[in-house]
């Protein structure tokens, strides 16, 4: 079954404020996509306006090829899963599971049938007659899914839903949600300011901020080639130097740093010779020996922070430039405290070049 | 609690103010309906008689009541009627209460509670008597429905029960809504929006989502209107007609017309007593408890 999510020029404003810029954007059947962004980007409205809650003031939304429009929230195949969760608290567990069914004339029996294999999935066998107060945290958690599951949606929506469980838990959960859309084969579309949750269970991710969709790619891709500077601060850490291009080839740009140096990266997107630019380098990219053909920084340690596996390194450059840098633990020396002088090399296959000068 | 108080407003005060609390309760509303009792139970003697041998205590003045066909045919319509204005008052506050809590905005909202509120800076009597205009025979709501061709004659709205129940549903209206508008205020917006979800439509999200989370609001709305409308004098005496008396009015007629102030107690405590009954037999019916309304 095509259970594609197809936003198709879609604009929202609410009065003079537009929420989503045009978007438009298709969501593969059986995909498992986010949106990420920081609060208030518009993840949300695309939500709603998938679900139904908001129609677009432009455009269209199409689920499985089939436009959405003038269909109320209550008809479509899609199905939300809330970041409050929001369990009918005065109903059990099994009625809220059944309760989808129970709108769609399903006989009791049938139902039954329907919730008991839910709750199995979820792995909760035998809650069907307790109260959702009953419940802790991550079993109202999985009887959200189980509940929004039971109508058989095509698409699945999820909003923030990890957000409220501890960190043990929701890492539990991410590999759980992965595993019942693989079992499924529905379509998730996931909500989320947490890039670690995008990251690990994603297909495709789209990045948005501010009402646009800054870069729809998969995770490894967004990590490693992100087109804006938002992409490349927003997802992952990452060291920004701004710098004028004095070199410009296809797969190489040389950017002038003032007191860094020139240093060189890979573009993304067109740049010409004088534009304003930004190299951005990730902290685990830095080696402290220097091998054949990497570029050089000095810098001055601020301070050393040890985080187990790794070490991380506040160090600022002569020109003032904050960078941080991460060091597997085996490459701690006696020399690396605060005050001492450190050069720092980077590999230029591992720095992007962005077009803009302007910090984000 | 006393300490509390005492180590807030100092000894002298807060026996000032408890002292008073207490002087009010006890001598102008427990003595007062204590009293009442004590006369339901005695016979209506003349000043000389009282403290006599004639001065004994009997149930007669109740029995009255069972005795006396009209007036228990009265009894049982006031109790019907005002369910009758319960209803018609939930059906009206309902859908403005739901309105204002999770349609309306902010905006919208504050403008329509002023508007529901202003009226109620007038006098009930005077409202009421609005209605009296409003309804009369040769009345603006006559000639409106007379102008715009949907009836033939002017309909006599202030004979039979019509009047009365069009005027006590305005009279109590912001009893039924406030309390619903509480309830269903605190609602959480993703429930409705879960089982519109969920493929439920607007009449299901009502039934099994809404309804049953403002149930208690619903209660104590229904309550309020009931016992008011059980209760009214001013409404029947100013929008009824002979044929519609109130028992109010009945118990009103022995206190101030038969002079008969034993007989109208036993009237007012078995109206009393009926109500707080069929209260309690409405409650367990719909498994409602107090500890809900005090919410």
């Amino acid at each position: 079954m095509d259970s594609s999510v197809h936003l198709d020029n879609v604009v929202m404003q609410f009065g003079d404020f537009t929420a989503i810029q045009k978007t438009d954007l298709t969501i593969k059947s059986g995909e498992f996509f986010s949106f990420l962004g920081p609060s208030g980007c518009g993840k949300t409205t695309i939500l709603n306006m998938i679900s139904g809650f908001l129609d677009p003031s432009q455009g269209n939304i199409k689920i499985g090829g089939q436009s959405m429009r003038g269909i109320p929230a209550n008809k479509r195949p899609t199905s939300m899963i809330f970041q409050n969760l929001a369990l009918f608290p005065l109903m059990t567990v099994a009625e809220n599971i059944e309760f989808g069914l129970e709108v769609r004339g399903v006989s009791k029996v049938e139902r039954k049938k329907i919730s008991d294999r839910l709750l199995e999935l979820v792995a909760l066998e035998g809650s069907g007659t307790k109260q959702v107060s009953e419940l802790s945290g991550g079993q109202k958690q999985r009887i959200a899914i189980a509940r929004a599951l039971a109508v058989e949606p095509q698409v699945l929506l999820l909003d923030e839903p990890l957000s409220a469980l501890d960190l043990k838990l929701r890492q539990h959960m991410r590999t759980e949600l992965k595993e019942i859309q693989r079992k499924t084969g529905i379509t998730f579309i996931y909500i989320t300011h947490d890039q670690g949750e995008a990251l690990t269970m994603s297909d495709r991710v789209a990045v948005m901020s501010a009402g646009n969709i800054q870069q729809v790619a998969d995770p490894i891709a967004l990590y490693r080639d992100p087109k804006t500077a938002f992409v490349a601060s927003f997802v992952g850490e990452n060291n920004s130097v701004r710098g004028k291009v004095i070199e410009a080839h296809a797969d190489r740009i040389v950017l002038e740093c003032g007191p860094l140096g020139a240093l060189a990266g890979r573009p993304q997107g067109s740049l010409a010779l004088g534009d304003e630019a930004r190299l951005f380098i990730r902290p685990e990219h830095f080696r402290l020996q220097a091998e054949e053909g990497m570029h050089t920084l000095q810098a001055v340690i601020d301070e050393v922070n040890f985080e187990g596996a790794y070490l991380t390194l506040n160090a600022n450059t002569p020109a003032q430039q904050a960078l941080s840098i991460q060091l597997a633990t085996h490459q701690f020396s006696e020399s690396l405290q605060k005050g001492a002088p450190v050069s720092l090399s980077y590999n230029e296959q591992d720095a992007v070049v962005i077009a803009g000068g302007d910090h984000v | 609690m006393f300490s509390q108080l005492k180590a807030r407003f100092g000894l002298g005060l807060t026996v000032g103010i408890l002292g008073l609390i207490a002087i009010w309760l006890i001598a102008l509303v427990i003595l007062p309906q204590l009293l009442m009792v004590d006369y339901s139970f005695r016979p209506n003697l003349l000043p000389a008689d009282i403290g006599g041998s004639k001065d004994v205590y009997s149930l007669v003045n109740y029995e009255t009541l069972f005795n006396n066909k009209i007036h228990l045919a009265i009894f049982f319509k006031t109790i019907w009627s005002s369910v009758l204005v319960t209803l018609l008052t939930l059906l009206v506050s309902y859908p403005i209460a739901f309105y204002l809590a999770k349609v309306a905005t902010a905006r919208q909202a504050a403008l329509c509670l002023l508007l529901l509120i202003i009226p109620f800076w007038i006098n009930e009597i005077l409202r009421t008597f609005s209605w009296y205009i409003i309804l009369a025979y040769k009345g603006p709501l006559n000639a409106l429905l007379l102008g715009l061709g949907f009836i033939d004659r002017p309909i006599r709205f202030l004979s039979g029960d019509g009047g009365v129940m069009i005027g006590m549903v305005y009279a109590y209206i912001l009893f039924m809504i406030f309390p619903i508008y509480n309830a269903i205020e605190s609602l959480d917006t993703n429930q409705i929006k879960a089982a519109r979800n969920l493929g439920a439509g607007w009449i299901r999200t009502h039934y099994r989502i809404i309804i049953p989370h403002a149930k208690p609001g619903i209660a104590t709305g229904c309550i309020m209107t009931f016992m008011l409308a059980a209760g009214s004098y001013a409404v029947p005496a100013l929008l009824g007609s002979p044929g519609s008396r109130w028992f109010t009015q009945i118990i009103y007629n022995w206190f101030f017309e038969g002079g008969n102030w034993n007989q109208g107690a036993a009237y007012a405590f078995l109206l009393l007593v009926m109500c707080i009954g069929f209260i309690a037999l409405v409650m367990r019916v719909f498994k409602v408890g107090l500890g809900d309304i005090a919410k």
